[in-house]
């Protein structure tokens, strides 16, 4: 702790007292202060890691042309599916003579070849292949403080730049791609080189032909950004006249604000439904909103762990102060005031809170650098593309963490400082415990059973709209932490029970007769370290019980759903915004296959809707319904919408659809398709745990038709009986190297395995939060010990040896962490089923099926008695050394 | 992207060429072709018009130049450059790629343009370079004057006859709308409807000028608007030829005298700072007759240069110009006076910076006479070596 600076002044004396009575205790105990520091250093790590990476999660996501140019103004893009490019030529009639730059932008998606045919979903980075016009862009770019021209790059000498003939081949060169100095490092690749990918399910030579350009303040071009001209990229994607997005661009000067209104309100009436207007803010925000969900219940969870780390300190502070008492005792009666006292109290939690802090935000840090990871790999497989790597230190970030700790550390420091300050100055002579005053709250076991019933009515909110068709469940958080202190109170009944049940053994044991003796009346320190271990344990087992449930669930649903033998799809698709499809020649050709029973094509197109963005799928609804067993919400009331020739104006929509847009079945949907709009009924709701965005099915042949293309995204093939699936995966790997082709079960441990995959960042908040409840439980035994000592040399001398006062101590530790264990899975339970009915289907809209893990429940338990009584034994042997007059 | 800038070294090769009627003398077929597969102007074509205003994608290079005064309200004045060029790529086997669907994005064409514009009582010169391929956002018609790049539009009226019609602006505020009146017929250059450039049977070009138009439109300053009138010269050159190796640059002059006559004059620089002897002036009389001058019948020599803080190239911009009145037989003595000395652009796009200034013309007793329009080039770094 830093020596406070300028003393001998008005606060000279809180500076002395500092020194002189706070800073010496840290010196005396620095395992102890350390610990502490690390505790609350721990929790702040967890928070502060969360919320970089999630930082990182949403830088991710940027415009990418402005990467190479410079920050459009507007953008459109269609509603549904790609924008014509012959719109280029009416935009610019409709906008002379106005100087507006009009940029189109074709976006796809590409991946390296796979190495491994049975390689995981995600193992390989996801590019994102932007076709611009090359020549058109030059004019933007020649206007960058560093031009930032593309032609003319060369190797090494820049003796060929001026070269005409060189132009003339790049631009000439249909292959042309241009790459970032990231990319062109790592592999390692030059201008003239090979790079080999996968587009759609087509795996393409291109040449490297130079390297994006960046500027050292400007933002740096990712690696995973490739840039081709734009003719080219509709020629390989087999998108001939599609667009992704046209971007705008207004010159800057006096009015040019003005002109950007009038441009937006000019795009806006041309529209006439064709195409909607976002300015590049609108664009990240959309995809701020679309993981906003994911990214505030993450928070959410770290911000438990911190809870789980404010009783941590609580205790470790109360300790101090009980270890200190004669000293505080001396003070007092040498004139010192009750506000000096407290003052010093709450500068030591302070200064604790800003050292745990700065380590926290230290090892959060580095822990983002992993957990950005994590992150990553969810927003990948639920949101967008991302290809995150290193989480940014972000400033604001910092200084809510360290603030974050200084504040918990002041409220855990409090109570504590309060009862230094009322120390009476005779303490010295006074032996026996005086409870610290607000810990009545724990004694108030009524108060407990009120806060968990109200906790069951927050449980019965609604969630909190959020514009997009984003649901927060505030409420069912609130009800979490109602339950989590409700169970901490009511555990102290708990204590008392078990301490009244354990007493009869005293007869034969005299260490728990002693622990019974002490718990039968619970002193309020007892009560917060059970408490404690109660809101550690509710959170770990009630994780633990939804992770189980989603498992279970989701092997269900994989079970019924999953029927076909083959998953195929191109081995490009490695993200949930992947444009890597298969072209129709491919699997027309497959599907003719002699060994092909049945084939069930899916195409796919992201659509606007007024309330935010889903999924259009269209996939051969009659096939799925004989083939599959579909997990209904709602089923179909009627047959026809299996049948292609009824069912053009019905569709089928996910559960988590029918969450977000509160529709139900039998409820009109129009659905915008490049053909314009279409009105559809919903004719049932399924079970879908893919994307929790929602998805809208419709029969394949229709979406075809409206969409006007036939590439799919996935193919499922039922092999004919007679016919071996492996042999004809093994066929089918050999004619299309860049299609992927799951068999069924490898399909379905992928599934699993990226699920569990999103749930990995929970498990690390379990073990802290089992950690920290432990260790708060020998810190509070501690701190109980040394209140004790007057009585442990009574014991003494009564003939109690050393062994058998470890041993009293252990059986109170024990009896601690039973009735911590009790209370915390009886919580956890009730925790586990409103993470799953109502968090869970309020934030994702999923519907899953409740499943208690008891065995890794009563592993939990036992791990916490185990360690929990162990611990005590430990801090029991080391009270039965203590003097009974040296203070600690 | 060099090749734009190389259009216009040859662009004044040309034009310089073309005004030889020596050379243009005698007996001369050129081939049908060029090696590289584009077409040779062939003597004695009939033009037919308004189709020859418009594009010759059979040829390499093509653009149509203006240059021009105006006055806007209390007579401010104003000078205004507008370029527009068309360049096609090599014709190679690897073309064909895109070839088979018709595509808003053309691989085998560009289009280059320039506008400027020189506000004298501000003092301000502003220019903006644009570089567009052929297809959604450039485009040069077959059947008529109707060339476009971005916003920026060059073009007949719809039925094919004048006025034309220019729509330019130079970045976000400033713009002008104007109609262009040819008040003489259209100048043609060369022997028998083609210009020669030089010994090689390919090099020459159609070369058509509109030496006076009257000009009255709009300009927009700083967003605000007002009625201009002015007048201008346009050439508009059509050819598929290489440049001269011996040649550093050029300087052109288009001068618009007072009493209704124009003068044109070129002096090549050839690399080793000797003028070539194929400079040429030519007057064109209040009918548009032409009337050539060899190098033998006029001086052009440089009295001031200007410095330019951007590309550190020196530039001749104070010229005095002798020569013989073919009216009155008697010499005459110009002095071209820029109105600002800061008119180069830098051609960042084009890769080649040259100084292209609105001038004042004094005669012998610095009475004001006539306006004009200089071009400089091939004062920072070497043309030829750069574009052979």
């Amino acid at each position: 702790m830093p020596e406070p600076i300028g003393a001998r002044t008005a606060s000279g004396l809180t500076t002395l007292l500092l020194r002189k009575f706070a800073l010496r205790h840290w010196r005396s105990a620095p395992r102890q202060s350390a610990l502490l520091v690390a505790i609350l250093a721990l929790g702040i790590a967890v928070f502060f890691s969360i919320r970089l990476a999630n930082r990182a999660a949403l830088a991710s996501f940027q415009n990418f042309t402005d990467l190479i140019t410079q920050e459009s103004d507007w953008l459109i893009e269609a509603p549904a599916g790609p924008l014509p490019d012959s719109l280029l030529l009416e935009l610019r009639e409709r906008l002379n003579p106005h100087p507006v730059h009009i940029i189109p932008v074709l976006e796809t998606t590409a991946a390296r070849p796979q190495t491994d045919p049975d390689e995981a979903i995600g193992s390989q980075e996801t590019f994102q292949l932007l076709g611009v016009d090359l020549i058109g862009i030059q004019n933007l770019a020649v206007r960058q403080p560093q031009d930032r021209s593309w032609f003319g790059q060369t190797t090494a000498s820049d003796a060929s730049a001026n070269d005409p003939a060189r132009f003339w081949n790049i631009f000439s060169n249909p292959n042309a791609v241009f790459i970032s100095a990231a990319l062109a490092a790592r592999e390692p690749l030059r201008p003239g080189n090979a790079l080999t990918l996968v587009v759609n399910e087509q795996i393409v030579t291109l040449e490297v032909s130079g390297i994006i350009r960046s500027t050292a303040d400007g933002p740096q071009v990712p690696a995973t950004l490739l840039v081709m001209d734009l003719p080219a990229v509709q020629r390989l994607t087999g998108r001939p006249g599609s667009l992704s997005r046209i971007e705008f661009i207004v010159d800057d000067g006096p009015n040019a604000e003005a002109r950007r209104d009038a441009l937006k309100g000019q795009l806006e009436h041309w529209s006439q439904g064709r195409w909607m207007v976002f300015s590049p803010t609108d664009r990240r925000d959309s995809a701020a909103t679309m993981t906003r969900a994911f990214r505030l219940n993450l928070t959410i969870l770290s911000l438990l762990a911190l809870l789980v780390g404010l009783y941590l300190i609580f205790q470790a502070l109360d300790g101090a102060v009980v270890r200190r008492r004669e000293e505080i005792g001396i003070l007092r009666s040498l004139g010192v005031e009750e506000r000096s006292i407290r003052r010093v109290w709450l500068l030591e939690a302070a200064c604790l809170g800003v050292l745990g802090g700065s380590l926290g935000a230290l090892l959060g840090w580095a822990a983002a650098q992993f957990s950005v990871r994590l992150v990553g790999r969810t927003v990948n497989a639920l949101y967008y593309s991302t290809s995150l790597q290193y989480a940014r230190l972000d400033w604001s970030e910092l200084a809510a963490a360290l603030l974050l700790a200084v504040v918990a550390s002041l409220l855990a420091g409090w109570i504590p400082a309060r009862t230094a300050a009322r120390t009476p100055p005779a303490q010295i002579l006074v032996r026996h415990a005086l409870a610290p005053p607000g810990m009545q709250f724990w004694h108030k076991e009524w108060l407990g059973l009120v806060l968990v019933l109200v906790g069951f009515g927050f449980a019965l909110l609604p969630p909190v709209r959020l514009p997009d068709g984003v649901r927060f469940p505030l409420a069912g958080y609130l009800a979490g932490l109602c339950w989590i202190i409700g169970g901490g109170v009511v555990s102290g009944w708990t204590l008392r029970t078990l301490g009244r049940w354990a007493r009869p053994l005293g007869r034969w044991l005299v260490p728990i007769k002693l622990a019974a003796g002490h718990l039968v009346q619970p002193s309020g320190r007892h009560r917060l370290a059970v408490a404690g271990l109660v809101c550690a344990i509710a959170m770990t087992a009630g994780m633990g019980i939804l992770v189980a449930s989603f498992d279970t669930t989701m092997r269900g649903w994989i079970e019924r759903t999953f029927q076909a033998d083959l998953y195929i799809s191109s081995s490009g698709a490695h993200s949930a915004s992947t444009e890597n499809r298969i072209s129709p020649g491919t699997w027309k050709g497959m599907a003719a296959h002699p060994a092909v029973a049945d084939m069930n094509i899916v195409q796919a197109s992201e659509v606007q809707l007024s309330e935010g963005k889903t999924i259009l799928s269209g996939g051969d609804l009659g096939l799925m319904n004989r083939r599959t067993r579909m997990a209904w919400m709602q089923p179909p009331l009627a047959e026809d919408v299996f049948d292609p020739e009824r069912n053009e104006a019905l569709a089928l929509v996910s559960e988590s659809f029918s969450e977000r847009f509160q529709l139900r079945r039998g409820d009109p949907l129009a659905v915008p398709t490049p053909r314009g709009p279409k009105s559809l009924t919903i004719a049932g709701v399924f079970s879908d745990y893919g994307n929790e965005r929602g998805s809208i099915l419709v029969e394949r042949r229709h979406f075809a038709a409206w969409f006007d293309h036939e590439q799919a995204t996935g193919l499922m093939v039922f092999v004919r009986p007679g016919f071996s699936a492996v042999a004809l995966r093994a066929e089918w790997l050999e004619q299309h190297p860049g299609l992927r082709i799951f068999s069924n079960a490898h399909l379905r441990a992928e599934i699993l395995r990226i699920f569990r995959q999103t749930f990995a960042i929970t498990y690390a908040l379990e073990v802290i939060g089992v950690l920290v409840a432990v260790i708060g439980l020998g810190l509070t035994l501690g701190s109980v010990l040394l209140e004790r000592r007057a009585e442990l040399t009574t014991l003494r001398a009564l003939g109690l040896n050393r062994a058998e006062i470890a041993q009293a101590t252990a059986a109170e530790g024990l009896i601690l962490a039973v009735a911590g264990v009790a209370v915390g899975l009886a919580v956890s339970v009730a925790l586990g089923w409103m993470l799953i009915y109502v968090i869970n289907k309020q934030t994702f809209g999923w519907t899953l099926g409740f499943d208690v893990p008891w065995r890794q429940l009563v592993g939990l338990g036992l791990l916490v008695i185990g360690t929990g009584t162990a611990v005590a034994f430990g801090v029991g042997r080391w009270g039965a050394h203590l003097p009974a007059d040296q203070e600690e | 992207m060099k090749t734009p800038a190389r259009i216009r070294v040859r662009a004044a090769a040309w034009t310089w060429w073309s005004l030889l009627p020596t050379l243009l003398a005698g007996e001369f077929s050129p081939p049908p072709g060029t090696s590289d597969g584009f077409a040779v102007p062939q003597p004695g074509r009939r033009f037919e018009f308004p189709r020859d205003h418009g594009s010759h994608p059979e040829f390499k290079i093509e653009w149509w130049y203006l240059t021009g005064h105006l006055y806007g309200e209390a007579d401010r004045r104003f000078g205004f450059q507008a370029t527009f060029f068309r360049r096609a790529g090599p014709r190679s086997p690897n073309d064909n790629v895109f070839t088979n669907t018709p595509t808003l994005f053309d691989h085998g064409e560009l289009h280059l343009a320039h506008m400027a514009l020189l506000d004298v009582r501000e003092k301000s010169f502003i220019y903006e370079e644009r570089l567009n391929r052929s297809g959604w956002d450039a485009t040069s018609s077959t059947t008529t004057l109707a060339v476009r790049n971005g916003n920026w539009s060059l073009r007949l009226g719809t039925n094919g006859s004048p006025p034309l019609f220019l729509l330019g602006s130079i970045r976000g505020e400033t713009a002008f709308s104007l109609d262009l009146s040819p008040t003489k017929p259209l100048v043609l250059f060369g022997e028998n409807g083609i210009s020669r450039k030089g010994a090689s049977a390919t090099a020459s070009s159609y070369y058509l000028t509109f030496p006076r138009l009257q000009v009255s439109g709009r300009l927009t300053l700083d967003g605000r608007e007002q009625a201009v009138h002015g007048q201008a010269w346009m050439d508009h050159e059509i050819s598929s030829s290489q440049l001269d190796d011996d040649q550093a640059g050029w300087d052109w002059a288009s001068l618009h005298l007072n009493d209704g006559r124009e003068i044109m004059a070129y002096r090549m620089r050839q690399r080793d700072g000797s003028t070539d002897p194929f400079s040429t002036l030519a007057w064109v009389d209040t009918q548009g007759q032409v009337t050539h001058l060899g190098p033998a019948q006029f001086t052009w020599s440089t009295l001031r240069t200007w410095k330019s803080p951007d590309t550190g190239g020196v530039y001749p911009v104070h010229v005095q110009l002798t020569t013989v009145d073919p009216a009155s037989g008697q010499s005459v003595r110009y002095l071209l006076e820029p109105l600002l000395p800061e008119q180069e652009l830098t051609g960042k796009l084009g890769g080649v910076a040259y100084w292209e200034g609105a001038c004042r013309v004094l005669d012998a007793s610095d009475q004001e006479i006539g306006s004009a329009y200089l071009e400089l080039t091939g004062y920072v770094g070497s043309l030829t070596e750069r574009f052979r």
